[in-house]
């Protein structure tokens, strides 16, 4: 059997599919834009390529994140907070608390025995997304990709306010202007948007395992800071951004597992691989 | 100015002197006078979370009970002062057991035997100390200050029915204090205390009356530091009297000898509404380019002085010096057709009888009640005295959001505009 | 009384374009009085034969005027409606009454009353505690208000036709908790969007008429085969008062279905009745003051204790929502606020651990009260519905 998982995040759209023993037969990330979005179908195809399998032989598919809705080719949609949770929780068996960072949003995830009891989300402010870091990364001349390894020469973090990006972005030219490190610098940055996410995180009394996923996850400059700010190891995927599509994949599985050892039919909607439209 | 404040610096050392000797310790609301003069009747230690906070954020010590606020589960738009407070409680109640945190400035403030709110003003400062129940069952008294309508305030018989609406009440509160407490109150010692107050805050008053002179003798950030002794009761009162008195005398010399209390008066402005406590300084670089703020800060003000005398009863004097504090613009207000008879339309009386050309407003991005009336005004008093204001934003415990070069920087272009309505008052027939 | 629509058909009618009624009945010469709470006893303005419109914003209007007198961080729900005041959508209104309910309101009306003039305004004062003095302020407060109406309507307000008043409102309550009853069965038979949109009809008509339609609409909901479907969550909203449907429909749309409500666009109006007592004031000052549940009035376990117990100081506030739970078989809550509103903020954390401690899951949502604001609430609201599912 074969199950598809489809994330239409804010910025990327990651699609996985895994077959019954929960081995990953394909994964495509692909990025949202307006466009994009409409053509998500496009990215499933090029899945369904990759594991040399036909629309047909998927026998569920689960729609998640921000563009989940009127997913015309899925049989369900579950919110990235569940389907996260289960990703992660497939990953890391013990996993606890989940952090996931997005392009545009960050959210925290309590978690026991893979299943979410408690979630907090941040979606309104850049100051603790991806976003932050895109920004600031322009604003210091730097690529994004090499934010991370920067902040790992500091010596000394220079404190960056962290209330708001558009603050930080005054607060980091100011610092450049008076010649202090660049490394230090880059490492305040990371710092703040650490010590933002944490404080949204605490809320739900962190515990361990703490696993970060998402696009940020991949700077070793923000696992350090988290790591820091949290005062628990932090783990992360080798896939950060997969763990939504993934959770989204599995609990499709597992929905199908409960209704055959029921004996009943799944219910599956009438599905169509077709462009996704946003109205009714 | 500086004997006055250390005051109220010192009521932080007083507290834990006394929790130590097994004293009783009051957290109370800023509450004027209303609760205050009967607290120090009865000896009690008191401490102000509204005040202590401002301290917490000066020492860099609010970021850490901000967040520990956030991680409790209190909305993070809620009164930053509240903020504060829960996540200081947090520390010392959940971590220390009840001991005041090491890194406390200013001494801490310990755990009370009396929360006292008070509904004056604005919803959080009674809904925060019922809220600190979270952490300690501590009793509440919320104090009740009615705040009628300007037009149905003068309506027959409702003045006194606000009046005796608060003796009932705070009759009711000496008797639960004496519950709580176990002894009586000293009605004697509570009518002397009253009458220092009033007192006080008449000398007071006559200084602020000073400085409508032209130069203005004293300069609001003499203000700032002078009148928490007057605010908060601290320590003894007619020691705090005579200070005042010696103030009184010192400004008017001033006037006597048209001193200004700034080298050259070129703009004489009011400012509302919270100051940045943090940053006074910035005002001296305001009054290098002949900034004088001559008035400011409404709630800060003594009340108008009414005549208490052949009031026996000390409880309804307390009163009806409360309730002038909050209602005593009323009747202008009711003639001017303006309906904030308090916290927005005083300033217009001030941007009169001051003779102001420009207000300086300070928006306070978590103390909304602070703030509020900061639009109206502005509006109010470009309409009635084609007088212009300038917006620049602070918060009360996030003090990054002030930014003093940005606001020097408003100031040198505001300055053009207060000139500008000079020459549009004068057009109008304004005398000023 | 709408192009011959009924009940559900007509609720909805009158919820689209609420003051075309009001409109036609001051064509007729009746005078229409606004107020933006529930703290202000309309019962005066019936006796007066006076038409009560609540006022309320409107999530769909971008806020343009109200920088004139209103900062921006302020409760939206208020600023919204001072907008369109502003915009000179209440000028059809021929007078005001406001209440201190909370700071916000007060602020408000007052900077609205200055700014714009209508024929008549009155502002209520609201004690803030419930001690017996607090009551007896309040009654004066109500005496004042009386005076103030008769002075402007020329007419003087009798034994009998309070009486009567109060009367047809406290039917009007009645009507609606019977109402509300038909959302006790699983699936209820009546959706909270329907709910809504019947209340907030009722806010825009003369008492009478909207006794009929309540009529109407029991019957109806009663006898109805279409009625929401079953879903597994059954939910309580509590907060801020919800006057759009784009609200309910995030939750609803949603595997939910509100089944109860402690809001003030809901059941809070309509919870308790107006005793009539020898003093008719007595009646009205202990409802408006006493027995509404909002939590901008500062309740204790027992006023004027020396000793606090938080649970039994919980209880005390929140016991009659455990009421509600029970009777309406509510499985989560969804305790929703504007932004900025310090009343109902500030009762958290507490109404949760309440909530906790009864064993029922309740999720926080905090929003702008503006059309754009609810597309995120979504995700949260089905997040907490696959949450709450999972125990199931």
């Amino acid at each position: 059997m074969y199950f598809a998982g489809v994330d239409i995040g804010s910025t990327m759209t990651k699609i996985v599919i895994m077959d019954g023993a929960d081995n990953i037969c394909s994964r495509i990330i692909g990025p949202t834009g307006p466009e994009h979005r409409r053509l998500a179908n496009k990215v499933l195809i090029e899945a369904l390529e990759q594991a040399n399998l036909s629309f047909a032989e998927i026998d569920y598919v689960v729609a998640t994140g921000y563009g989940r809705v009127n997913v015309p080719f899925a049989d369900r949609q579950i919110t990235e907070l569940t389907c996260h949770a289960r990703g992660v929780a497939s990953l890391f068996p013990n996993v606890r608390t989940a952090i996931d960072i997005g392009g545009q949003d960050a959210k925290g995830l309590k978690i026991k025995d893979g299943k979410l009891l408690d979630f907090v989300m941040n979606d309104k402010c850049a100051a603790g997304t991806g976003r932050f870091l895109e920004v600031l990364a322009e604003t210091l001349g730097l690529e994004l990709e090499e934010l991370g390894g920067i902040s790992l020469e500091s010596t000394k973090k220079i404190p960056i306010s962290s209330t708001c990006t558009i603050f930080a972005q005054q607060e980091v030219i100011a610092r450049i202007s008076e010649g202090l490190p660049l490394e230090d610098i880059v490492a305040g940055v990371h710092a703040a948007l650490a010590g933002r996410v944490a404080r949204m995180v605490q809320r739900l009394r962190v515990e361990p395992d703490v696993v970060l996923t998402g696009g940020v996850a991949k700077n070793i400059g923000v696992v350090k800071a988290m790591k820091e700010n949290l005062g628990h190891g932090i783990l992360v995927p080798a896939d950060p951004l997969l763990t939504g599509a993934m959770g989204a994949a599995i609990l499709g599985k597992e929905l199908v597992s409960k209704a055959m050892a029921a004996g009943e039919l799944i219910e599956r909607k009438e599905r169509y691989l077709e462009e996704v439209t946003f109205f009714k | 100015m500086y004997p006055l404040r250390a005051k109220v610096d010192e009521t932080y050392a007083r507290s834990v002197e006394a929790m130590k000797a097994g004293k009783p310790t009051v957290w109370a609301m800023v509450n004027w006078w209303e609760g205050d003069v009967i607290l120090k009747a009865m000896d009690l230690e008191t401490v102000y979370p509204e005040n202590y906070s401002t301290v917490c954020a000066s020492a860099g010590t609010a970021e850490s009970y901000l967040n520990r606020a956030d991680a409790d589960g209190f909305p993070t738009h809620l009164c930053g002062y509240s903020r504060n407070t829960f996540g200081y409680t947090s520390r010392m109640i959940k971590e220390l057991g009840a001991e005041i945190p090491p890194e406390a400035p200013m001494g801490g403030m310990p755990k009370p035997v009396l929360l006292l709110s008070s509904d004056s003003v604005c919803d959080a400062r009674y809904k925060w100390f019922q809220a600190l129940g979270h952490y300690m069952d501590i009793p509440v008294w919320t104090l009740e200050l009615p705040v009628p309508g300007v037009q149905e305030l003068f309506m027959d018989g409702v003045k006194e029915q606000c009046i005796s609406f608060m003796v009932e009440h705070l009759r009711e509160f000496v008797a639960f204090l004496e519950r709580l407490l176990g002894r009586k109150i000293d009605w004697d010692k509570l009518d002397e205390t009253m009458k220092l107050v009033e007192q006080l805050s008449r000398v007071w008053h006559e200084v602020n009356e000073l400085r409508k002179a032209r130069p203005c003798p004293m300069h609001g950030r003499d203000f700032w530091s002078a009148m928490p002794a007057s605010l908060f009761l601290a320590g003894d009162l007619s020691d705090t009297l005579e200070c005042y008195q010696a103030m009184y005398d010192e400004v008017k010399s001033r006037v006597d000898n048209g001193m200004g209390a700034i080298a050259d008066e070129k703009y004489r402005v009011v400012f509302a509404e919270l100051p940045p406590w943090h940053s006074l300084g910035f005002f001296d670089r305001l009054a290098e380019r002949g900034w004088n703020i001559v008035i400011e800060s409404w709630n800060y003000h003594p009340p108008i002085p009414i005549d208490l005398t052949g009031i026996a009863d000390p409880l309804e004097r307390i009163a009806r010096f409360t309730f002038q504090w909050s209602t005593g613009y009323y009747e202008r207000a009711l003639k001017d057709g303006e309906y904030l008879g308090y916290m927005a339309y005083p300033y217009l009386v001030f941007a009169r009888d001051y003779k102001c050309d420009g207000a300086f407003l300070h928006p306070l991005i978590t103390c909304r009640s602070a703030s509020t009336h900061l639009h109206y005004t502005r509006e109010l008093l470009m309409r009635k005295t084609s007088v212009p204001s300038i917006i620049i934003e602070g918060d009360i415990v996030d003090l990054r959001l002030f930014d003093p070069e940005d606001a020097l920087r408003k100031a040198e272009v505001f300055e053009e505009t207060m000139e500008h309505y000079r020459e549009v008052r004068k057009k109008e027939g304004l005398d000023w | 009384m709408t192009q011959g629509s009924k009940g559900l058909a007509e609720a909805k009618e009158i919820y689209q374009d609420r003051p075309r009624r009001v409109k036609e009945l001051k064509a007729e010469g009746k005078k229409i009085i606004g107020y933006p709470c529930i703290y202000v006893p309309i019962e005066m303005m019936t006796a007066l034969d006076l038409v009560p419109y609540r006022i309320y914003g409107d999530i769909r209007e971008p806020v343009t005027e109200a920088d004139r007198g209103l900062q921006t961080a302020f409760c939206p729900i208020m600023r919204s409606a001072f907008d369109l005041g502003l915009k000179g959508k209440y000028d059809f209104l021929d007078g005001m009454v406001a209440a201190h309910s909370c700071d916000p309101q007060e602020k408000c009306m007052r900077v609205w009353m200055s700014l714009i003039k209508y024929p008549y305004t009155h502002f209520l004062d609201v004690p803030g505690t419930l001690h017996e003095g607090s009551l007896e302020y309040f009654k004066g407060q109500l005496i004042a208000l009386k005076k103030t109406l008769e002075a402007f309507t020329g007419k003087i307000i009798t034994q009998t036709g309070l009486r009567e008043a109060i009367e047809a409102h406290n039917l009007q309550r009645a009507l609606v908790r019977e109402l509300y009853d038909l959302r006790k069965p699983d699936p209820p038979l009546i959706s909270g969007a329907e709910t809504l949109q019947v209340i907030k009809a009722l806010t825009s008509i003369p008492v009478e008429e909207g006794n009929d339609l309540l009529r109407q609409v029991i019957s109806e909901v009663k006898e109805r085969k279409n009625g929401p479907q079953k879903k597994p969550a059954r939910l309580l909203v509590w907060g801020n008062t919800m006057d759009d449907i784009a609200h309910t429909e995030t939750i609803e749309g949603a595997e939910a279905n509100i089944v109860m409500d402690d809001h003030c666009g809901g059941s809070r109006a309509y919870r308790t009745d107006v005793e009539i007592a020898e003093d008719l004031v007595d009646g009205l000052a202990d409802n408006y003051l006493v027995k509404l549940v909002p939590p901008r009035t500062f309740r204790v376990a027992v006023l004027g204790e020396t000793r606090k117990d938080w649970a039994a100081d919980l209880e005390s506030r929140f016991g009659y929502i455990g009421e509600y739970i029970k009777g309406w078989d509510v499985n989560g809550v969804i305790m929703q606020l504007v932004r900025y509103c310090d009343p109902h903020g500030f009762e958290q954390p507490a109404i949760k651990d309440y909530f906790d401690s009864l064993g029922i899951p309740s999720i926080y949502l905090e929003h702008d009260y503006s059309e754009g604001a609810l597309a995120p609430l979504r995700t949260r609201v089905q997040g907490f519905l696959e949450v709450i599912g999972q125990k199931a």
